[in-house]
């Protein structure tokens, strides 16, 4: 049995679950714990140990059925009776010719090992594929490395699934070739399986995940209107009443830090002030302890129309920095551009201009949001701390670029929550080459932001 | 070892009105019986604090339940010294102070002689213990609550790990206090923030989810009497119909009970569309929501 739980927590490592050591001997302990032939307590002791929190479990329970359901030897299928039909032979016969053919191709040997039922090979296959990274080329953009490795998975596995269904035939005594005929259904079955596996959604669960919908009307008119159909006029009145708002927002922060709560008694300056009433201290002085300030890092997509919303953001988180310890900010196209120098020496609103004019952002170029994720992973990942907001503004179009959605997986883990605002309304979220649902699994909250109303709803959750 | 089996889990939580899915029962009766701290995550109302609660109840031990915050920090999570006191203590007693010194010659030895008597400035008598010190030196085993762990600052979650790991607390004035008794520890989250690793890796993990029909309708009928089973049935279809609307905020089982309860009180013995509607402010806690499933009545009642 402990065998059996080693190779799984193999796997699971394989598919990037991670499992301790020690939690491996916790789980081996608890197993002769309980009543192993209930599968409902076996489950729930592997998971409780291999998967420490609901988005692992996804994960868990894909690997979980795969290991104990479908590749559990079948008992209609015992080796004594591949050895029968001669079956084994045939395969180790056709793994041969293969491997003649292909000079012993690691993925052919993965497949066969799966087809053994040890899947460990096969996952380490697939799992190299997902995290494939293509080296960024600047002339020619290809986003299809991913794609043509599944795809010679799967012809791989079609080619497997052709020689086996011709290995039956020769011996034609029918107790030999029912015993085949199922040996082969089964085989079939495991590559339908191992074919299943490349196209499996992986997305966590993310149940915890913010989605903000409604809103308060803080401006009536112009409230409601999108950042992209304003006019001139619009946009000038828009500055004021942000001003406005910001004032506000001022306010209140500085009432919340008159009132803060009071830190534990500083016996030093109590001792002090205590001199003046003959040592009998009568005033307690108190540790001051100072608000925690928010740590900001800021990812606009600057192309197009989702341009108009991110600015109006930045604008209000600018004039907001009092309230942040610090706020970084990057724009992108099709790749991350440092733009916090602009702003923190400029006035907000030339600042914006400057952006525009001043920076090496490719604004004609398509947007590529794997792209822009693998150079902020590699560049600027240092940034980020558990003290961190990161606050990404983009429609999530990304061209049908590949997503790289395990790297905004990493980045989750290096700070403390992922904002995600789409300027886009909700319903078109998903359609097309947007890829919101998609990066959605990732992040800790979600809202459309695409007025003035849901962008004043979004600072004031921020900052307050 | 307090619990038995898997079953015995099951049984004594029935025994105090908790019902608990075979899942929840298997990671009980592991984390009692290798003394491990479970973290637990769940939709908000889904049972995760209660499970705590039932727990305390049928094992006979006291609860005590620290709430997380953001701003938490150790003088209100572990011990503190009671300054005020202390202080208030030497003014009273600054003529015993005064005898002692006397007789001495130099400061120095003046010094000497009060820090001898430093003892009974920080001993127990001045140390507010706060729940995580209490939980580690109640006389008897205790079942300790952390709430809402993710609310809290990572700092103290780092702190956090010492605990749940030795299970001893150090304070400088007066040494290490060792757990007398192992507590019993449940932390819950809503996974407000990721937790880290280290804390992941000291726990063993339970994820809380909507009940299942049967479980749900068995905890309708338990924790509601005299309510008719035709009516749990229906109630509980409704429910889960509803559960499958895009809400921002789902009914637990919590809102199906205080439901239940509100249909009890109303009398109501036909589950009607009227009847939803009127009652809807019991399941739903927005506005949004409640519009959401008045547009869907029809769906919902076929």
């Amino acid at each position: 049995m402990l065998d059996l739980v080693l190779k799984f927590a193999q796997s699971c490592r394989e598919a990037e679950l991670r499992v301790s050591t020690a939690e491996l001997i916790d789980c081996a302990g608890q197993l002769e714990l309980i009543d192993m032939i209930d599968e409902d307590q076996f489950k729930a002791t592997l998971r409780a140990n291999f998967a420490k929190s609901r988005r692992e479990q996804k994960n868990f329970d894909r690997l979980y059925h795969l290991f104990f359901h479908e590749m559990r030897p079948d008992p209609t299928v015992a080796p004594e009776r591949l050895e029968n039909g001669g079956l084994s032979k045939d395969l180790a016969e056709l793994l041969d010719q293969m491997a003649e053919r292909d000079e012993a191709n690691p993925l052919d040997q993965a497949i066969m090992d799966f087809l053994a039922g040890d899947p460990l090979p096969y996952l380490r296959e697939i799992q190299r594929i997902e995290n494939q990274a293509e080296a960024p080329r600047h002339q020619l953009k290809s986003n299809l490395g991913q794609l043509s490795s599944r795809l010679e998975v799967m012809l791989r596995i079609n080619r497997f699934r052709d020689r086996i269904r011709e290995l039956p035939g020769e011996d034609q005594t029918p107790s030999v070739s029912s015993d085949r005929r199922r040996a082969v259904d089964h085989l079939i079955q495991r590559l339908n399986t191992a074919n299943r596996m490349l196209t499996e959604d992986t997305r966590p669960y993310n149940e915890a995940l913010q989605q903000v919908k409604n809103y308060d009307t803080h401006y009536a008119d112009l409230g409601e209107k999108p950042f992209a159909s304003l006019s001139a006029k619009e946009i000038q009145d828009m500055r004021d009443g942000i001003e406005e708002l910001v004032r506000k927002l001022k306010d209140a922060v500085t009432r919340r830090y008159a009132s803060r709560n009071k830190g534990m008694l500083d016996v030093k300056k109590t001792l002090r002030h205590a001199g003046r009433f003959q040592g009998v201290p009568v005033e307690l002085k108190f540790k001051d302890r100072p608000l925690r300030k928010a740590k900001i890092v800021t990812l606009c997509d600057v192309s197009g129309s989702v341009w108009s919303a991110a600015r109006f953001m930045l604008n209000m988180i600018y004039s907001l920095q009092d309230c942040f310890s610090d706020v970084k900010s990057f724009a992108f196209v099709c790749f991350p551009t440092n733009i916090t120098d602009i702003f923190e020496k400029n006035e907000v609103n030339r600042a914006i201009e400057k952006v525009m004019a001043e920076t090496d952002i490719q604004f004609d170029s398509l947007t590529d949001y794997g792209e822009v994720l693998y150079q902020f992973h590699r560049d600027h990942l240092h940034l980020l701390n558990r003290r961190t907001t990161l606050i990404i503004v983009g429609d999530g179009r990304s061209n049908y670029h590949n997503p790289r959605e395990k790297l905004l997986e990493e980045i989750r883990a290096k700070c403390r929550r992922v904002i995600w605002l789409n300027p886009e309304p909700e319903e078109f979220w998903g359609t097309g080459d947007s890829e919101m649902n998609t990066y959605k699994a990732y992040a800790h909250e979600v809202r459309p932001c695409r007025n003035l109303n849901q962008l004043i709803d979004f600072i004031e959750d921020l900052v307050l | 070892m307090e619990f038995e089996s898997v079953e015995d889990v099951e049984q004594k939580l029935e025994s105090v009105d908790y019902i608990p899915s075979r899942e929840i029962a298997t990671v009980v009766y592991l984390a009692v019986a290798s003394r491990k701290p479970i973290l637990v995550e769940g939709p908000a109302g889904a049972g995760k604090t209660e499970l705590a609660r039932a727990l305390s109840r049928c094992l006979h031990r006291d609860k005590i339940r620290l709430q997380c915050y953001e701003g938490l920090d150790e003088a209100k999570a572990l011990y503190e010294w009671e300054y005020a006191k202390q202080l208030l203590y030497t003014q009273m007693i600054k003529e015993k102070i005064n005898d002692l010194l006397t007789d001495t010659d130099s400061i120095a030895e003046a010094v000497d002689r009060i820090a001898e008597q430093e003892d009974a400035f920080f001993s127990e008598r001045f140390l507010l213990a706060r729940p995580l010190l209490q939980a580690i030196t109640a006389e008897e085993p205790v079942v300790l609550l952390i709430d809402e762990v993710d609310k809290s600052d990572p700092e103290f979650e780092a702190f956090l790990l010492e605990l749940l790991s030795e299970f001893q607390v150090s304070i400088p004035e007066i040494g290490i206090r060792k757990a007398r008794h192992i507590p019993l520890v449940i932390l819950t989250s809503n996974n407000y923030r990721d937790m880290s690793d280290a804390l992941k890796r000291r726990c063993i993990h339970l994820y809380i989810d909507y009940p299942k029909r049967d479980l749900e309708k068995r905890i309708i009928e338990l924790k509601i009497a005299g309510i008719e089973k035709r009516l749990v049935e229906k109630l509980v279809d409704t429910i889960n119909r509803i559960r499958e609307l895009d809400l921002k905020k789902r009914p637990c089982i919590s809102e199906t009970l205080d439901w239940a309860q509100a249909l009890m009180l109303l009398q109501v013995d036909e589950l009607t569309p009227e009847v939803l509607s009127e009652t809807l402010n019991v399941i739903c806690k927005y506005q949004a929501d409640t519009n959401l499933v008045r547009a869907n009545m029809d769906d919902i009642f076929n």
